[in-house]
């Protein structure tokens, strides 16, 4: 089943912050990290965003589902990384010190053959990506647990988008949990009257045809709610003046603090990314190409 | 007409950021935003909007109330969840386009909401779905999702369903004629994903097929209802006009030759797309014109 949006009031100087100064820190740490292909200044981004999560309180207990298909993800692309060198060859680095190669190896069904050379330019590719993803990841995956969802809206709202718009936004993804509820409830109500999605029959347009009794009733369920929400934000006069919102955000000064340090992060990681152009490529350690024996 | 003009200026540039930070937080590596053509070709989309807005600005089709706050959402969210399921569900698929029944999604919701719910449904949905999924997020495919949905809702433009439908019909014709001959010129290109050779000439076919089918049943449909015709050509045109622009932008954003671009990816996703949303499309209205009667709203 979709995971919910798992959001709760937690006392601490992360949520106490504005969602649109996290925000634009956020978004300020993402076009920073990207632009690095350094070990040791993605890690530097990794404490960061740890520091983040750790001060927003969150437990294991907490956030184990999510991070647990966050890293099935991140293992699965960093081990396809580090066979292939995806992504890395020739852009973050240019030469390779081959360790060995293996194949070439058959893939069963499609028959393909590959050769794979392991080289220590790849596995610290693919280590740097895993602490890149990671990093990104440990300041994303305290969005949905310590953001009010009720202040998506007004957080859009207040990062200029159009109220309308803003609305839309704030209604879809709250939307996103109850849709997936009915959804689910609809599969196991048609699985009780014998309809298997799992074991549709016959040619290529009989099975599409067969996922009408899933998709109609789903959808049409949706849009006759909709008509009472319709209703309820009309008799509540949704869009004929200027629209106000219950919550209002409001800056602080340590709102205007981590926007300053988000401000002065970007630029100051930009600054260094051109005035070092090595760190947007790999960081090979030279005590690592000793131990292998170059 | 300078604050609408902003407005949507706005939107743009938010649903960029939305597009970074869902690919930076769920895209795999090697298929994460790089470079500037897509933003390149994302402005080109929104020029390609606007220009279509501002030809028609005046009309009632781009308005946007209560009513279509609330569908865009629903269509977005609906869209979103449904394309999870769709992905992890095993359906007949050609190379890693798979099969996707939820594409009639965004064509219903223009076809029926307008252009704005529309293309909201289809490019969040698809932002949502891909974010719910953990697949990375391919920009110019969110905005054909966005195309799907609006194309089908350029309809409420014109007052008279019927008006323009042979036309359209032609157009589509000679789209998928020319589509199909193109991958019968050089049908045998290497995989996409694989890199392998692989003869994508079936497709050519297929396409021929699905094209003469959508005909067909656009005439059969019109003894019916002229509205179910229209919804399976409008629909058409969405997917071809949305998956060709993706297709012609990856030949930048993803390097591919124009042939492998047209032939690997354009012809198996449109193929699928139009069979899915020409099966489900017109059941969908029937449902959702039949619970209107009933509702009396």
């Amino acid at each position: 089943m979709l995971i919910a949006w798992k959001y709760r009031e937690r006392d601490t100087i992360i949520q106490r912050l504005d969602p649109r100064a996290r925000i634009i820190f956020m978004l300020a740490m993402l076009f920073s990290v990207i632009q690095f292909w350094d070990l040791r200044i993605t890690l530097g981004f990794l404490a960061l965003g740890l520091a983040q999560y750790f001060l927003a309180r969150l437990t294991w207990r907490d956030t184990r589902r999510s991070w647990l298909l966050i890293s099935i993800l991140i293992i699965f692309m960093t081990i396809l990384t580090f066979l292939t060198g995806r992504g890395g060859v020739a852009t973050a680095y240019f030469e390779e010190h081959v360790l060995a190669q293996l194949g070439p190896l058959s893939l069963p069904i499609v028959g393909w053959s590959l050769t794979i050379a392991i080289s220590v330019e790849k596995a610290i590719f693919a280590l740097t990506q895993m602490v890149r993803m990671y990093a990104i990841t440990s300041l994303a995956i305290a969005v949905p647990y310590t953001v009010d969802p009720s202040l998506y809206g007004v957080t859009f709202r207040g990062l200029g988008l159009p109220d309308k718009f803003a609305y839309a936004m704030d209604l879809a993804f709250r939307f996103v949990p109850t849709l997936g509820r009915d959804f689910s409830i609809t599969l196991d109500s048609q699985r009780a009257r014998g309809y298997e999605v799992e074991k549709l029959e016959g040619g290529i347009i009989a099975q599409i045809r067969k996922l009408a009794p899933l998709i109609v009733p789903v959808t049409i369920n949706a849009i006759v709610g909709a008509e009472d929400i319709i209703d309820a934000m009309d008799l509540r006069c949704f869009g004929v003046g200027k629209r106000t919102w219950l919550q209002k955000l409001k800056y602080k000064r340590a709102d205007w603090a981590l926007i300053a340090f988000s401000v002065l992060l970007f630029v100051v990681s930009t600054a260094v990314r051109v005035a070092l152009p090595a760190l947007g490529r790999v960081w090979v350690p030279d005590f690592v190409l000793a131990w292998a024996g170059f | 007409m300078q604050n609408k003009t902003l407005t949507w200026l706005i939107v743009l540039v938010v649903f960029i950021a939305l597009m970074v930070i869902a690919s930076l937080l769920t895209g795999p590596e090697g298929a994460r935003l790089s470079g500037i053509t897509w933003i390149i070709f994302t402005l080109i989309a929104a020029v390609i909007i606007y220009a279509i807005y501002f030809a028609t600005a005046a009309n009632e089709a781009w308005e946007v109330g209560t009513r279509e706050v609330v569908y865009m959402a629903i269509g977005a969210a609906l869209f979103g969840v449904l394309t999870w399921w769709a992905n992890t569900l095993a359906l007949p698929s050609v190379s890693l386009v798979s099969l996707r029944p939820t594409v009639c999604l965004p064509v219903f919701f223009g076809f029926v909401f307008g252009p704005v719910v529309g293309f909201f449904t289809g490019a969040v949905g698809n932002i949502i779905g891909d974010f719910l999924t953990g697949w990375g997020v391919y920009p110019a495919w969110d905005i054909a999702n966005g195309f799907m949905g609006l194309i089908p809702g350029l309809i409420l433009l014109f007052a008279n369903k019927r008006r323009g439908l042979n036309a359209l019909t032609v157009v589509v014709a000679v789209l998928v004629v020319i589509a199909a001959a193109i991958i019968l010129i050089n049908p045998v290109i290497p995989d996409p994903w694989t890199g392998e050779d692989t003869n994508f000439g079936l497709w050519a076919w297929l396409f021929l097929i699905g094209g003469a089918v959508v005909i067909a049943g656009r005439f059969l449909l019109e003894r019916v209802s002229v509205e179910l015709a229209a919804v399976n050509i409008w629909g058409t045109l969405g997917i071809i006009i949305g998956i060709g622009f993706a297709a012609i932008a990856d030949i930048w954003i993803n390097g591919y030759s124009f042939f492998v671009a047209m032939v690997g990816e354009f012809a198996p996703a449109a193929g699928s797309n139009i069979l899915n949303a020409m099966i489900l499309t017109p059941i969908l209205l029937a449902a959702y014109r039949a619970v209107q009667v009933r509702a009396g709203r």
